[in-house]
């Protein structure tokens, strides 16, 4: 087996000194240390889910009296959860559909079209970076009111179309490819839309999954527009609803616990899926975070 | 010759065309949803509104009446501690963790996985889960961890000392992790020939640190740290759900005022945007002082 070499500020041979040893070993727990405060709290989260409400405010022990799935099932099947899981699911389908399509045009515009007159689009959206939405969330919840789209899930969809992260991830992607191939398109006689589908995009999987995984969790936690959009109990996602349990005081602690749970369910199954993706790519995208 | 440049500019000319129109729908959707809400919150920060309505134009009347309210001036300090508190627990930290995990041989992409974990979950469900955590009664989990070393059950959200701090920690909690991949990412284009050759000039490991590393990641720093002001300049609903504001004004931030006056009952539009406008331009300038250290660096960075 190859030896593990330490590649950091400390090299190899600095590990024959046993102060460097030592200090190595210290930082190693460190690290461990971190990852049991990271982890910690969901632990402890999905344990006191199997508590009921008298066990929940009176036990001051982290570890459940017995492990029965009930609570967690009584939860789900009272609050009616399966209802706004369908509907995040709605509503994170058509926002990662809309976050692909309309910003990526928009990326290949100001990445590879580059007409007339583009810099100010790109000055423009750079300058939203530093911007976001909730600044403005009053005026766009009333332009909402006027075109009459309250209720439904098609301004929700929409507003993720106009995410200028995504349009600049798309745009600095974009530019990244290399020339020749999109000049070839076009000798070929594909007009700029078919350059787009037919050549464009498939070199462009690993941002087109980068943008989708950034928009299902964006879309899945997202809950201030939503809470103003959706106002029918027939259309509330898991977020609405928990911030409804949140500010208004209707359900038990407990309850609160085990939803918050199923909450964090979707973005943690997601998480383990593409934790690669994820880690790697968050050198230009996690700047806004 | 003149008839072929003719086609040329035709030729260019459509393209243009073409290429606008493919920006088009993208161009719409942010003007609606990004660029037009903007300049509205200034222009109706400018009107007495009822509903959705303008009625008529008051000058600067909602920015004097807004100013003038006690609360005001209390978020504003909030902010401004939020913004202190967060430089001092979560600006230093995410490079601490990015050096740690840097050195790390064995188990780097484990360490690099968890601590990023906690950026992926719901910003909302995070605040619910620490609000149990910081619970005041014995059943709190900071007070049980408490009881085990023999000390007093304490009431933390109620404080009005401690809750900015906490409501920072979770925040902090939350995004150190994703911060420091970023860090560790401008820690990987160090040539490690450079840590060789300082090694076998004698140089020890803190001054590697001092006079390698840190160095190269200077200018990352700076960027981040700007971000970092940004964006909890704009903190809001952690404070909302957590303590409403509370305990009597003592965590209310300025936009989290700007949602009372919108959707706290009164339906004050104007009043909103008048705080939505004042939070902008603290923004702008802020944004401003960025892109001046920005300055010398590349267009999309």
């Amino acid at each position: 087996m190859r030896k593990i070499q330490h590649t950091g500020v400390i090299r190899e041979y600095d590990m024959h000194a046993v102060p460097v040893k030592i200090g190595y070993g210290f930082i190693l727990f460190l690290c461990i240390l971190m990852v049991v405060l990271a982890v910690f709290p969901l632990v402890w989260v999905t344990l006191a889910g199997f508590k009921d409400l008298k066990e929940f405010v009176s036990s001051t022990s982290i570890i459940p009296q017995s492990f029965s799935l009930k609570p967690f099932a009584t939860t789900w099947s009272q609050l009616g959860i399966a209802k706004n899981y369908l509907n995040s699911m709605i509503s994170v389908v058509g926002s990662v559909a809309c976050a692909l399509i309309f910003n990526g045009l928009l990326g290949y515009g100001i990445g590879i079209l580059k007409p007339k007159g583009y810099g100010v689009v790109r000055k423009l959206v750079m300058i939203s970076l530093l911007m976001p939405a909730t600044i403005s969330i009053v005026p766009l919840f009333m332009n909402i009111q006027k075109i009459q789209l309250g209720n439904s899930f098609l301004p929700l969809w929409l507003s993720f179309g106009a995410n200028a992260m995504y349009v600049i991830l798309f745009a600095q992607f974009f530019e990244s490819l290399p020339s020749s191939i999109i000049e070839a398109g076009r000798i070929d006689g594909c007009n700029q839309l078919q350059t787009f589908f037919r050549i464009v995009l498939p070199l462009s999987k690993p941002i087109c999954a980068v943008v989708s995984i950034f928009a299902i969790n964006a879309a899945w936690s997202d809950f201030l527009l939503p809470y103003l959009v959706l106002r029918g109990a027939d259309k509330q996602t898991v977020m609405v609803r928990l911030f409804v349990f949140s500010t208004e005081q209707t359900v038990n602690a407990d309850a609160m616990m085990r939803s918050v749970v199923f909450a964090m369910i979707p973005p943690i199954i997601l998480f383990f899926i593409f934790q690669k993706q994820l880690t790697e790519n968050t050198v230009s995208a996690g700047i806004k975070g | 010759m003149s008839g072929r440049t003719g086609i040329k500019t035709h030729a260019k000319l459509k393209s243009n065309v073409q290429s606008w129109l493919i920006m088009l729908p993208g161009l719409i959707l942010m003007t609606f949803f990004v660029w037009e809400p903007l300049f509205e919150s200034i222009r109706m920060s400018l009107y007495k509104t009822r509903n959705v309505e303008l009625v008529r134009f008051i000058g600067l009347d909602n920015f004097v009446s807004v100013v003038g309210k006690d609360n005001f001036l209390q978020a504003l300090q909030n902010t401004f501690f939020y913004t202190f508190w967060s430089l001092l627990i979560g600006f230093v930290l995410p490079i601490l963790l990015a050096m740690l995990i840097g050195e790390t041989t064995r188990g780097k992409s484990f360490f690099r996985m968890a601590v990023y974990l906690p950026n992926m979950l719901p910003g909302l469900a995070v605040i619910i889960l620490w609000s149990a955590f910081f619970s005041g009664e014995k059943s709190g989990v900071l007070n049980i961890l408490l009881a085990k070393v023999g000390m007093q059950p304490q009431s933390y959200l109620t404080h009005s000392d401690w809750v900015i701090p906490i409501i920072i920690v979770i925040a902090t909690w939350k995004g150190a992790g994703a911060t420091a991949l970023i860090y560790m990412a401008g820690m990987s284009s160090i040539s490690p020939e450079l840590y060789e050759a300082a090694a076998i000039d004698g140089a020890s490991i803190w001054k590697r640190i001092i006079h390698i590393m840190l160095p190269a990641i200077r200018k990352l720093a700076g960027t981040l740290l700007i971000l970092q002001i940004i964006s909890v300049f704009q903190i809001m609903y952690e404070p909302m759900v957590l303590t409403k504001g509370g305990p009597d004004n003592a965590s209310l931030s300025l936009m989290q005022l700007m949602w009372q006056y919108a959707f706290g009952g009164s339906m004050n539009y104007g009043k909103a945007s008048a705080v939505a406008v004042i939070v902008t331009l603290i923004l702008l300038v802020m944004t401003a002082i960025y892109s001046f250290f920005n300055r010398k660096q590349s267009d999309w960075d």
